[in-house]
């Protein structure tokens, strides 16, 4: 009888190894793309939940893939929001004698606005500030958003600009390993 | 005057019976067979760690696991390593018991390179698409060989070394730098193995074209392809010898065209092609399969003749070719090249077998060049099919079962575990491969052999490496 069990369960588990990857649906307000031109959109990805940097920025890459998809892209084109001063980290420059890239997740590189618990007033923070992430502990924040601005395109893509992203290559990567913040 | 007329007649019209009877064959076997990317550098030239750079490639060959430098920026990518381990990794200690440096590098490299997906358990090569594109440097150049295989001139298209626009052969664009396919004229490592397997009789290929016209016009030609069970015959000098017979089976392996012959170059309609893959093991030898393809062969003086074949080919046969022969990692770090860098370049440039199911296209356009020498092509006394070589059997199922659960893997995007009976983790040089890249010393045989039998390995030394 438990040999029975178990050997449903190991059943059940490979079954369920064969179905195609899925994220799970996001909650509402989670996920926003608001258009600002034809092929221009902002992205945010918004929630209560803080579990790390990198699985938040990552669900937006994903979902960044995603649209580009659904909007009849091939890729897109991350645009860096840096504000006045934001020079500490150099804007990657193009290279075509180099290497050709699908995508360079390094150069995904979202802003962030969060309050800390019991705060009143969002703060930014920058990946091109040089400021640590963030200077209180992630765990005390109560919200967040986290926003990218990218460009959908159609044709062969510019696989010299660091700044683009091959959708399909960024959504087959993320699909099994991201899912909506809560 | 009515008899005259009667001759005159009756000759022109055996004049003209004569003339259409006339059917005429040439046949050829393939003397070298590579894939048409231009070499562009300057042969023994390097600049730093740039190989031969040229108007191809600006920075030369590609050096994956070539330098520990260029080792720990596509380690750094591999999330749940640290930056210590990954320096370590690129710089791995030569310890007492170790004679041969240059085994750690080898062993520890091609190791770690099999496991750099987003968690520790996915085996890399199986599973390219879980790992992040490590980047491979591409072709600039804009003259390019191969044929217009849409009829459109698009602008990532390559112009013809004779100026004809619209040449498609993104294979070329996206491979035409990796280090064992380039070089001076065919000296890329994987250009002259492969050759030299073919030439020592892994296989042989034959192309036979015939017509009822005249050999130098002929717009209702035929040209055939296909794999021959016969083994090249030398000359003394050790070249292809000219005016040798080979058998041209009628198997998966060989296409009949249509073709159309103008001042003697010889042109076929565009449709599949099947015939022989270049391959440098016997587990490789399988159909190369040309979507829309074509084929082209011009004479030259001396008899033997250049030809091009070119089409779309299937991505993942692509992939999968090139990296199981034996394992993605032994052949990564041997020839300086990374699959996954491969993986997301054929992806990136594919341009043909677009499939609706999924909006992406399955294919990408390809050419390769034939140097072929005079031959005579015949039929089998009897219909046989390819031989198979038993004692290949084992290695050729590992090919089998790798490129399977790589199909499987890509196609449903679930990672895929090494399947029983891979090359991928088994021992190279008594070395296994752990899960997350671990080499395991004294463990096992060499490659698909570690898990055959004492007889088996008492028959001969394996030629894993060979």
């Amino acid at each position: 009888m438990k040999l029975g069990i178990v050997f449903g369960i190991l059943g059940c588990l490979a079954l369920a190894q064969e179905h195609p990857p899925m994220v799970p649906p996001a909650g509402p307000g989670v996920f926003t793309a608001k258009p600002l031109g034809r092929d221009t959109f902002k992205l945010i990805v918004a929630g209560h939940v803080f579990t790390s940097r990198p699985e938040i920025e990552r669900y937006l890459a994903y979902r960044a893939a995603r649209l580009t998809v659904d909007k009849g892209g091939q890729w897109f084109t991350l645009k860096e929001d840096r504000a006045a001063g934001e020079t500490a980290v150099p804007v990657p420059v193009r290279d075509p004698a180099g290497a050709r890239y699908s995508f360079r997740m390094n150069y995904f590189r979202p802003v962030w606005r969060y309050k800390l618990t019991g705060a009143a007033e969002w703060t930014r923070w920058s990946p091109f500030s040089g400021a640590p992430f963030p200077a209180a502990d992630p765990k005390t924040m109560s919200d967040f958003e986290v926003s990218a601005e990218i460009v959908v395109r159609k044709g062969p893509m510019d696989d010299a600009d660091p700044l683009a992203f091959e959708a399909w290559a960024v959504s087959d990567l993320l699909v099994n390993q991201v899912s909506p913040p809560k | 005057m009515l008899q005259s007329t009667l001759k005159v007649c009756c000759v022109t019209l055996l004049a003209v019976a004569g003339a259409e009877a006339a059917r005429w064959e040439k046949g050829y076997v393939v003397a070298f067979y590579d894939p048409a990317y231009r070499f562009g550098g300057r042969a023994d030239y390097s600049r730093g760690t740039d190989i031969e750079p040229g108007v191809d490639c600006p920075r030369g060959s590609t050096v994956h696991f070539a330098v520990p430098q260029q080792v720990a920026q596509s380690l750094s990518l591999v999330r749940w390593r640290s930056p210590k381990e990954v320096e370590e990794l690129a710089n791995p200690p030569a310890t007492g018991l170790t004679r041969d440096p240059a085994g750690v590098y080898f062993h520890t490299w091609r190791a770690a390179s099999a496991f750099r997906g987003w968690n520790r358990e996915i085996e890399t090569y199986i599973n390219p698409f879980a790992a992040e594109d490590p980047g491979q440097p591409q072709v600039t150049s804009r003259i390019g060989e191969g044929f217009n295989l849409d009829g459109k001139v698009k602008p990532g298209d390559f112009v013809s070394p004779d100026g004809e626009k619209g040449i498609d052969n993104q294979l070329y664009r996206a491979w035409g730098c990796d280090a064992p396919w380039r070089g001076a004229n065919g000296n890329g490592t994987l250009v002259l193995r492969s050759n030299d397997k073919m030439v020592e009789g892994l296989y042989t290929i034959v192309v036979r074209i015939s017509g009822n016209k005249d050999p130098m016009n002929d717009d209702e030609a035929t040209l055939e392809i296909g794999y021959s069970p016969d083994q090249i015959v030398k000359d003394a000098r050790g070249n292809v010898g000219a005016d040798y017979s080979y058998r041209l089976l009628h198997s998966e392996q060989y296409t009949k065209l249509k073709a159309r012959i103008k001042d003697g170059v010889v042109e076929t309609e565009q449709a599949d092609i099947h015939m022989p893959q270049i391959a440098w093991f016997e587990n490789q030898t399988r159909d190369a399969f040309f979507r829309q393809g074509k084929i082209r062969v011009a004479p030259n003086a001396d008899g033997t003749a250049a030809g091009l074949v070119g089409g779309y080919r299937d991505f993942r046969d692509l992939y999968t070719q090139n990296a199981f022969a034996q394992s993605g990692g032994v052949q990564g770090v041997r020839e300086h090249e990374d699959h996954v860098a491969l993986y997301y370049a054929l992806r990136r440039n594919a341009d043909g077998m677009y499939n609706p199911k999924t909006g992406r296209y399955d294919g990408i356009s390809s050419a390769y060049r034939l140097k072929l020498v005079p031959a005579f092509v015949v039929e089998p006394d009897k219909p046989m099919d390819i031989p198979s070589r038993i004692s290949e059997a084992r290695r050729r199922q590992a090919f089998d079962v790798t490129a399977a659960a790589t199909i499987k893997a890509v196609d449903t995007l679930i990672p895929q575990p090494v399947p029983a009976g891979s090359g991928e983790l088994t021992a190279t040089d008594g070395i296994e491969i752990g899960v997350g890249g671990v080499p395991i010393r004294g463990r096992g045989g060499r490659g698909a052999r570690a898990t055959s039998s004492t007889e088996e390995k008492a028959k001969g030394p394996s030629d894993e490496r060979r």
